[in-house]
């Protein structure tokens, strides 16, 4: 061993020890699978929702390729509170580079025309500045999935992206809809191709059985602005109500049952949260199981 | 060495057509031209003519055809050999399919004057049917419709070819990903009334098997009406008679067959100053140059009998295309775009140019070229059909670009408030209605701020299981619908919708 070799090895060995033990020291410490986070902006919440959690490298590895699943669906500008707020984000995105993340990709399957929708919800524009790879979703890159224990869809079309990645962060925005809200587990509805209306009968058995195969690492709820009425397109100011929060955790019924609550919604009512809880994905109670919360000002 | 003119010629045939085909690419959303893409057609004096006659309106734009139109006063037919793009596109088909020994077609010159009186009567008569043969709104329609949707078809395909075997996959995405941006939709359109446009394009190129310039010498009513003016342009050719030897070359090098049989003589309406006789006489006996007007003024082709033939034909053809109207209780599916003039209004204006379809395939996709669902009176014309496509809310594009304002341009605003239809629900075929189960697709999509669509929810008792379950069963709040058709496009149904958009109710602007 020459003793630029030397050097070079003690150098690592040294580097490895100061960044590793605190982390070999975290995984011990138990951190929340479930905080909230509250009046502060987008992107400082999202900041401290993910330090809570015990930062964004519990969840992105080094050289992990991200998906990351806002709601880009409407040709809406971000006021108007159908779309992901795009500060958070790119926020979020920044965050899993910081993590040593190889990319991290965007893409919705949209409801109203991509492009419009796009250029109009300002998520391309401040998470591409922040490095994000932004795509349009395409008829051809979607990938006929057998569903294993569908009860409604034994099959269904899938972007191949979900298979492609190595994490996905699933990030909706806490909206009004006709069965009572559309949070975490209808945001999955973005990644699937075919004929999505089919999807809505019956709704709560489908869209837990599309929960099956696509299983996010982590969701983080926008609930900064709120869709109150006439979800979930929108387009009337007067229908945004601004609740300055936002959820993150890691169990997907849990997360979604929360949001119901803060939306003004008892969880148990929700069809799809009671099959998804049965159904072994979560847990529905919320009495039972509490976020950590945080809020920014007194 | 010294520039051939032929080289100016041509230079200036391209320029021109890259500049028709940037016309046609801006047609797009995001819609930022700093070209107009109306620009050719404003500047096309038929269109001005015949469309300001048949509706009874001046618009000032109409102003810039007066250059095309007064060009031939200096430069004589120029327009058609060095500007005219369907012309530049017609040169480089008699490049492929032009015959050696092309026959003698000389007799139909007057054809091209016949239709030119035909369409002005017709105008006059109030039927605008000059787009049918106006060279412009032809190429419009066949490179913003037709061929933007073949392009957009090779170019995705082979983006998609290479991805599909891996050759830089992620490069290539990304290049599919900013053509997406910038000048195609993510999705091609669902075009469905293609063929009737298309087969006039390729009948228009095919002429040239017959001759050169087929169209531009005997057909072209737009040709006939520069020809017209260009009697008395002073630039002509000029031959030097000592020179001559009679070869004939420059009668069969002549595009538009404008040389006579003497050899000296041209006739001013037809030649296009192509400048191909000069490049190609072997005794350099012809240049081009300026001469008193009074010298060789043609006499028009068209005889007076032949001009109240085709004036008592048009009239009759006016009488049949009015007969053709059809039926207002067949009508109820026919949408017109958002901002559309009232039908006859409409009609006179609607030059079927195609940049409504063009602009809409790149936006929500409803505008589609009809054939003859609204007659033969409304050929071409641009119709919704929403199970294609719909009308994006924030939209007002076809208003923006429609050249003639057929389509009144309207604001955003104002737009979200004009009803195109109505939706009804179909509850023989709607889910929630036969089925008694939930659906409701129609009412998430509906984009009008308070929603058009509402649900009324009641207990369904199945007769066979007797089990309970809440139903939403939706119904359209007549006075929030726009029409937008979004409804009847997204319903889940395969054929028809559950869900559909009729005329009822439609709003239709005064000029």
């Amino acid at each position: 061993m020459d003793r630029r070799k030397f050097i070079k090895t003690g150098a690592i060995l040294t580097g490895s020890i100061v960044l590793g033990v605190p982390r070999i020291l975290g995984k011990e410490t138990t951190f929340p699978d479930l905080v909230m986070v509250k009046n502060g902006q987008p992107a400082e919440m999202a900041r401290k929702a993910l330090d809570m959690l015990g930062g964004i490298s519990r969840f992105i590895a080094k050289g992990d390729s991200v998906l990351l699943k806002p709601n880009l669906s409407w040709d809406h500008a971000p006021e108007y509170a159908a779309t992901t707020n795009p500060e958070l984000v790119a926020e979020v995105v920044r965050q899993c580079y910081q993590a040593g993340a190889k990319n991290v990709i965007i893409l919705d399957n949209t409801c109203n025309d991509a492009r419009r929708s796009y250029d109009n919800c300002k998520i391309p524009e401040l998470a591409g500045k922040a490095g994000a790879e932004v795509r349009f979703v395409r008829d051809n890159q979607f990938v006929d999935t057998p569903i294993p224990g569908g009860t409604q869809l034994k099959s269904w079309l899938i972007h191949q992206e979900v298979f492609n990645c190595d994490k996905l962060i699933s990030m909706p925005i806490l909206k009004h809809h006709w069965v009572g809200l559309t949070s975490g587990f209808k945001n999955m509805m973005g990644l699937i191709g075919g004929n999505r209306g089919r999807i809505h009968r019956p709704y709560a058995e489908s869209i837990v059985d599309l929960n099956r195969v696509i299983v996010p690492n982590l969701t983080i709820i926008d609930a900064f602005r709120i869709l109150r009425r006439n979800g979930p397109s929108g387009g009337n100011l007067k229908d945004v109500e601004q609740l300055s929060t936002i959820l993150a955790g890691t169990d997907r019924v849990l997360v979604d049952a929360w949001a119901a609550k803060i939306f003004g919604i008892d969880p148990q009512t929700l069809d799809y949260l009671k099959l998804a809880h049965s159904a072994g994905m979560g847990q529905i109670d919320i009495n039972k199981y509490q976020p950590v919360v945080y809020s920014f000002k007194a | 060495m010294k520039i051939k003119p032929l080289t100016f010629r041509k230079t200036s045939q391209i320029i021109f057509f890259l500049l028709f085909t940037l016309t046609v690419f801006q047609a797009t959303y995001p819609f930022k031209p700093w070209l107009p893409p109306e620009l050719f057609l404003w500047l096309d004096p038929l269109t001005a003519i015949t469309t300001q006659i048949a509706g009874h309106f001046f618009d000032i734009v109409f102003l810039l055809a007066l250059i095309v139109l007064l060009s031939p006063l200096v430069f004589g037919r120029a327009f058609c050999g060095w500007v005219c793009p369907l012309g530049t596109v017609i040169d480089g088909c008699d490049h492929i399919i032009s015959p050696k020994k092309p026959k003698d077609y000389r007799h139909f010159r007057p054809i091209k004057l016949i239709i030119l009186s035909a369409v002005i009567i017709l105008a006059i008569c109030g039927i605008q049917y000059a787009w049918l043969f106006d060279p412009l709104p032809i190429l419009w329609r066949s490179m913003g419709v037709i061929g933007m949707t073949f392009l957009f078809l090779i170019v995705d395909t082979t983006l998609n070819g290479i991805i599909t075997v891996g050759i830089f996959p992620d490069t290539m995405l990304n290049v599919q990903d900013k053509l997406s941006g910038y000048l195609f939709p993510v999705a091609n359109p669902d075009f469905g009334g293609l063929i009737a446009p298309l087969i006039i394009f390729l009948v228009i190129l095919g002429l040239s098997r017959l001759s050169r310039r087929f169209w531009c010498r005997y057909l072209c009513p737009l040709g006939a009406l520069l020809g017209l003016v260009a009697r008395f342009s002073p630039l002509r050719r000029i031959v030097d008679a000592e020179k001559c030897t009679a070869c004939g070359i420059c009668k069969h090098k002549c595009k538009t067959d404008a040389i006579e049989p003497d050899f000296l003589t041209t006739t001013k309406s037809e030649c296009i100053l192509c400048l191909n006789c000069q490049r190609d006489c072997p005794t350099d006996a012809i240049t081009y140059g300026w001469r008193s007007p009074r010298q060789m003024a043609n006499r028009i082709d068209l005889s007076r009998r032949a001009f109240i033939g085709t004036g008592i034909t048009a009239l009759a053809g006016a009488g049949l295309l009015k007969i053709n109207k059809i039926d207002p209780r067949r009508t109820d599916r026919l949408i017109r775009p958002p901002g559309a003039l009232t039908e006859d209004e409409f009609l006179e204006r609607c030059i079927r140019c195609g940049e409504c379809v063009r602009i809409c395939a790149t936006s929500g996709k409803c505008l589609q070229i009809s054939v003859l669902e609204t007659g033969l009176e409304g050929f071409l014309t641009p119709l919704a059909q929403f199970r294609r496509g719909y009308c994006e809310i924030n939209c007002n594009l076809c208003g923006q670009i429609c050249p003639t304002k057929a389509i009144q341009p309207l604001n955003v605003p104002e737009k979200q408030k004009t009803k195109m239809g109505l939706a009804i629900f179909l509850k023989d075929r709607c889910i929630p209605y036969r089925l008694n189960e939930n659906c409701i697709v129609c009412e998430e999509h509906c984009p009008t701020p308070d929603k058009a669509i509402k649900v009324l929810s009641r207990e369904f008792i199945d007769p066979v299981t007797g089990q309970k379950r809440t139903i939403n069963y939706p119904y359209v709040e007549e006075s929030l619908c726009i029409g937008c058709g979004i409804c009847e496009n997204k319903c889940p149904l395969n054929g028809e919708a559950g869900v559909i958009v009729v005329r009822e109710g439609e709003e239709r602007l005064q000029a």
